[in-house]
């Protein structure tokens, strides 16, 4: 296995160089560096929205939600993916609107500019910040607990994640977001091919998917329907997490900066159509090797924790329990996922912060490049101290970005001043969030999820909102 | 965006909230129940796999009919 890596390896840098110097230009602008001139074509823009979407998290958290969780996994994500991309058409549009009347300098600098108040930007980017730091952080971990798998008593885990940094740092200097977009289309191929051989492999061992799920039933038939052996997949769960989802193009910043540098409308419908595809494709061999895990697995999984199992269960499905080459090209693929997904997110970060700045161009793009090293940093401190299921973890940081979605919506549709207390509410609604999270208060409302209920809020916060900027208007005149 | 696409569009997004509706209701996910199978297939999983392909289709409706030919034109 080892030498498949090594040669799989050295193609994956290799292609990632060619793309870093392909895509580096020499007196760029500050434009090209951020959002690679505005002018990603569907195929490309196909990969690197459905790369920035599914990676680390398909790869190592859709299997494992379907090993404990059961079939209701579906539900979770692809039905949520489903809606997300028909909300696409909709909200793309609006939003590609707005680009043009006030230029696009992040989502949080956008929405100072709708309201006028420099506050809204500074809540967007705290989210983004809170939310997406300590999901990248859980990936870097986990390309390197893999990584340690691979190579036993090579280099410390630790060394895995910083190496997986420094690429990562240098290539998006070197590229900017064209050379993020390419690595994305990369991880994007690589993500479908690798999931489907393995998918394939597992689904061969039950000889069928007939055979697959009468096997399950005798094993553990809670997996069959919902809410799951556990009791999570409540409709409860479920409308909270496709609230979460469909948000996603709205609140988490490095797929909204991916609708807008589409080269046109058109290409961003179709690429909407054809990220759905993509989920569809993506999300099923996840079920036959989750399966293959319920099934296969169950003893040498039993009385390990929940991260053991985790992660013994990724090891023997992708790793030992696959021909050489395939192994290889799987750790290879979590390595590009990773690194794509982790980049995009520290990318995101970077364009937010630069939104906020109001200087010389220069300086901002020196200060953006800074913000972008620091953020590596912290995400790379916290990859070794959080210990937390990918797929939970995703969840939460989709849900908590969400509660952004009412006042960026309101920002991006409304044709009128609209009061500025949807602002208060968000960072409100924030914070409850957090101490939440904290267990500091508890994380359901008269028997409704927090994050539902919240959610809830601040839409009839963003209603009333826009109800009353009406008013003013009519006063004032 | 003529009255015909609008229309349509409306259709369409009332068929996408339905569906997305019809998930969270016993009609997709029964409590604890996996049959009637389809090819073997439990219930839940079937019919969400239909509902998200349904949803895929509609979207790539929606591009036939939603305003992208008006290439970024703002709407007043």
């Amino acid at each position: 296995m080892k030498t498949w890596i090594l040669i799989l390896g050295i193609i994956y840098v290799g292609l990632l160089v060619t793309a870093s110097l392909r895509s580096y230009k020499k007196g760029r602008s500050v434009e090209d560096f951020m959002l690679a001139g505005s002018n990603i074509g569907i195929i490309l823009g196909v990969l690197t929205y459905a790369a920035a979407l599914f990676s680390t998290f398909t790869f190592l958290g859709m299997p494992d939600f379907f090993r404990r969780h059961g079939i209701g996994a579906w539900i979770f994500l692809a039905v949520s993916d489903g809606a997300m991309v028909f909300f696409i058409l909709w909200f793309g549009y609006h939003i590609r609107n707005k680009v043009k009347q006030l230029g696009f300098r992040g989502v949080a600098g956008m929405i100072s500019n709708c309201y006028g108040n420099r506050w809204a930007g500074y809540t967007i980017f705290l989210t983004a910040f809170l939310f997406l730091i300590p999901y990248v952080g859980i990936q870097i971990q986990g390309i390197a607990i893999f990584m340690g798998a691979a190579f036993p008593n090579f280099i410390p885990s630790w060394g895995w994640a910083v190496s997986i940094v420094v690429v990562m740092l240098i290539y998006s200097e070197i590229g900017g977001l064209k050379a993020i977009v390419y690595s994305d289309a990369i991880q994007g191929v690589l993500l479908l091919t690798v999931l489907w051989i393995i998918g394939y492999n597992c689904l061969s061992e039950f000889g069928g998917i007939a055979a697959m799920f009468d096997k399950i039933e005798v094993d553990h038939v809670a997996l069959l329907s919902t809410p799951g052996p556990e009791g999570l997949f409540t409709p409860q769960f479920f409308i909270a997490s496709m609230i979460a989802i469909v948000m996603i193009p709205v609140t988490q910043p490095q797929l909204t900066t991916r609708l807008v540098v589409m080269k046109s409308m058109k290409s961003m419908h179709l690429m909407a159509v054809a990220v759905g595809a993509f989920a569809i494709l993506v999300i099923t061999p996840t079920i036959f090797i989750g399966m293959y895990g319920a099934s296969f697995l169950k003893d040498s999984l039993d009385g390990m924790s929940v991260a053991q199992q985790a992660g013994s269960f990724f090891e023997e499905v992708f790793l030992y329990r696959q021909p050489g080459f395939v192994a290889a090209l799987a750790l290879v693929g979590l390595i590009a996922a990773g690194l794509s997904t982790t980049n995009a997110q520290i990318f995101a970060l970077g364009s937010e912060l630069r939104g906020l700045l109001n200087m010389d161009e220069n300086k901002v793009m020196r200060i953006t490049k800074i913000g972008i090293f620091i953020f590596a940093v912290i995400a790379l401190a916290f990859s070794e101290v959080i210990k937390d299921q990918i797929a939970l973890l995703a969840r939460v940081s989709f849900a908590g970005t969400a509660l952004m979605g009412p006042m960026i919506l309101l920002g991006i549709l409304s044709d009128r001043k609209v009061p500025t207390f949807i602002i208060w509410a968000s960072f409100a609604g924030l914070m409850i969030f957090l101490l939440s999270l904290g267990g500091v208060i508890a994380n359901r409302v008269i028997g409704v999820r927090l994050d539902l209920f919240l959610f809830l809020c601040l839409s009839l916060v963003a209603i009333l909102s826009y109800l009353l900027g009406k008013k003013e208007l009519q006063l004032a005149r | 965006m003529n009255d015909k696409n609008r229309k349509y569009w409306r259709i369409l997004r009332t068929v996408a909230i339905v569906l997305c509706i019809l998930v969270f209701t016993p009609l997709i996910i029964p409590e604890g129940v996996y049959k009637p199978e389809l090819l073997g297939i439990p219930y839940s999983l079937w019919t969400s796999f239909l509902i998200t392909v349904a949803l895929v289709v509609i979207t790539y409706l929606g591009t036939r009919v939603h305003r992208s030919n008006e290439e970024e034109e703002v709407e007043p």
